[in-house]
């Protein structure tokens, strides 16, 4: 492959898996944004939401469609569940508690995802051709161009909802205060329900989609390592920040996995985004969109 | 004392602690309906922390808040809210980084009775022409004054009953605090009653009906707000008059 068409290939494959990256760090940041809580255990999630599809592509032997739209009936109600019966009882107690309570929650979706799905396949065929796509001579998996499409389109909707909708203008006054929230009449519990809501969906999109392209369930949970570097670039609180992030971070990745990696032999991807974000706290540590608490009172 | 029906909130016996620390002990007063009442005092006489009771930030350790005669105490927030009580703080409460559009949108929400929220909109904006032009900036971004505009043009998003107004005036120019407080009598002509808390007595005496003087907590002199003006003891401690002997 000549140098251009291959630094082009490199930057489209990381674009088509920053789209994705996107969707698990937006469910990320919908959860910081309304409580101020870190989800460790993110990934976990995105696992969850691939395997509970995939079950229900396995056992009833839905399509794609309805295996999503039943892995979300099925992720959604666990997600409110754990908001109103863990969560809900704790919200008085510190935020580093539940940030370590996230921690223990994922260790046991990990465990508990292995003994309820034994024996059902992790994977979800693929309902596109697997014949690379040749666009002026880069070739681009068709598979990764869908899910990147649905990834976005997802976004676009999520975007549209936090800026036009009601519901969106009212978890936007709970994350930035609580108590005016209250006060103009918005019962925050029933809104960081919707934010759980939120998350179940992203989760099996995120996780179906993940599972198209990479051909399995397995290390899913990893991808909740790629929220962080990508949250602390774009800005905790950003949902713009958190989608150029995305797009950001998988752009590097794949460039450092097509031209260091070689030469080092293998694996420094996964660092490198990492170092993005030392630098970036370093030197922007509120995020590229992120504001510094500078407000006049 | 049998409360009379034409009172819109009415307060009896409310004692609110923080801790050992009583801030309001036996508090009790009346609103009638679409008229102003203040509450004068010094700072820490319980001023603040008895609108918060009433709009159920704290909780008192006694006593009752009859709204239009329902007891609010023990309410959670949003929902006295949604009974259109609704408290402006003390420093205003913006949503800084949402613009000021979206903060008088949002001031909407405890309305569910399908008012068209283009007309309220259009009525704040008629009474604060500065909002209009400042929409599409963050709240944050507004001098002190637009904000305390933006505060009370929220709250009236709400279509409110009772407005509960904190300290309006608080570090704002003597012109700014005169045409915050114009908006008051436009308020009461709509409907809406105000409790309005003020270090500033004479404004505060000025425009209400009916007047209570907080003193550590305690209820020390109520009646006309036109009498109390008059008050050789209010012009002392409150109004800075000097006897002249």
């Amino acid at each position: 492959m000549p140098d251009l068409a291959y630094l082009v290939f490199l930057v489209a494959d990381g674009a088509l898996a920053g789209s994705i990256y996107a969707l698990v760090a937006l469910a990320f940041v919908v959860v910081y944004k309304a409580s101020r809580m870190i989800n460790f255990a993110v990934g976990e999630w995105t696992m969850l939401g691939a395997r509970t599809a995939a079950a229900a592509s396995h056992t009833i032997g839905l399509g794609p469609g309805g295996a999503v739209a039943v892995g979300c009936a099925g992720v959604v109600a666990l997600a409110l569940l754990f908001n109103r019966i863990v969560l809900r009882p704790l919200s008085r107690s510190s935020l580093l508690s539940l940030i370590m309570l996230t921690l223990g929650v994922g260790i046991f979706m990990r465990g508990a995802a292995t003994v309820v799905f034994a024996g059902v396949p992790a994977r979800i065929a693929s309902p596109f051709p697997l014949d690379p796509l040749v666009v002026a001579g880069v070739p681009l998996s068709v598979d990764k161009i869908v899910a990147a499409v649905i990834a976005t389109a997802c976004i676009a909707a999520l975007s549209w909802f936090f800026r036009g909708s009601r519901t969106g203008l009212a978890l936007r006054a709970v994350a930035s205060d609580q108590q005016v929230a209250l006060a103009v009449g918005i019962d925050l519990h029933r809104h960081f329900a919707i934010t759980w809501a939120l998350v179940g969906v992203l989760s099996v999109l995120a996780g179906t989609l993940w599972s198209f392209v990479s051909g399995g369930g397995f290390g899913i949970e990893l991808l909740g390592f790629k929220v962080f570097p990508i949250v602390i670039l774009g800005g905790l609180d950003s949902l713009a920040g958190t989608i150029v992030g995305a797009f950001a971070v998988g752009i590097l990745e794949s460039l450092v996995a097509g031209y260091v990696d070689p030469i080092v032999g293998g694996g420094f991807s996964h660092v490198a985004s990492y170092l993005v974000l030392i630098a970036t706290l370093f030197v922007r540590p509120f995020g590229l969109f992120g504001r510094p608490d500078v407000e006049r009172v | 004392m049998q409360p009379s029906s034409a009172h819109l909130l009415e307060v009896e016996d409310l004692h609110v602690s923080y801790g050992r620390i009583r801030a309001v002990q036996g508090v009790s007063l009346a609103v009638p309906e679409a008229a102003v009442v203040a509450l004068i005092g010094a700072n820490g006489a319980g001023k603040s922390t008895l609108l918060r009771a009433i709009s159920g930030i704290v909780r008192p350790r006694r006593g009752t808040v009859r709204f239009r005669g329902e007891n609010l105490v023990g309410l959670p927030v949003h929902q006295i809210a949604r009974r259109r009580v609704i408290h402006v703080p003390e420093g205003r409460g913006m949503l800084a980084r949402m613009t000021v559009l979206e903060n008088l949108r949002i001031g909407g929400f405890a309305r569910r009775d399908g008012t068209d929220t283009a007309t309220e909109l259009e009525r704040v904006f008629r009474l604060f022409p500065v909002l209009r032009e400042r929409r599409d900036q963050p709240a944050g971004s507004l001098s002190g004054g637009e904000q305390q505009m933006l505060a009370i043009g929220r709250a009236m998003m709400a279509g409110p009953r009772l407005l509960m107004l904190d300290e309006p005036s608080l570090g704002l120019a003597p012109l700014v605090v005169r045409e915050i407080f114009r908006i008051i009598p436009r308020l009461t002509a709509e409907g809406t009653a105000v409790l309005l808390v003020e270090q500033n007595a004479r404004m505060a005496l000025q425009c209400a009906a009916h007047a209570h003087v907080l003193q550590t907590g305690q209820v020390v002199l109520s009646g006309r707000a036109a009498d109390l003006l008059a008050a050789p003891e209010v012009q002392r401690a409150y109004l800075g008059v000097t006897e002249t002997s």
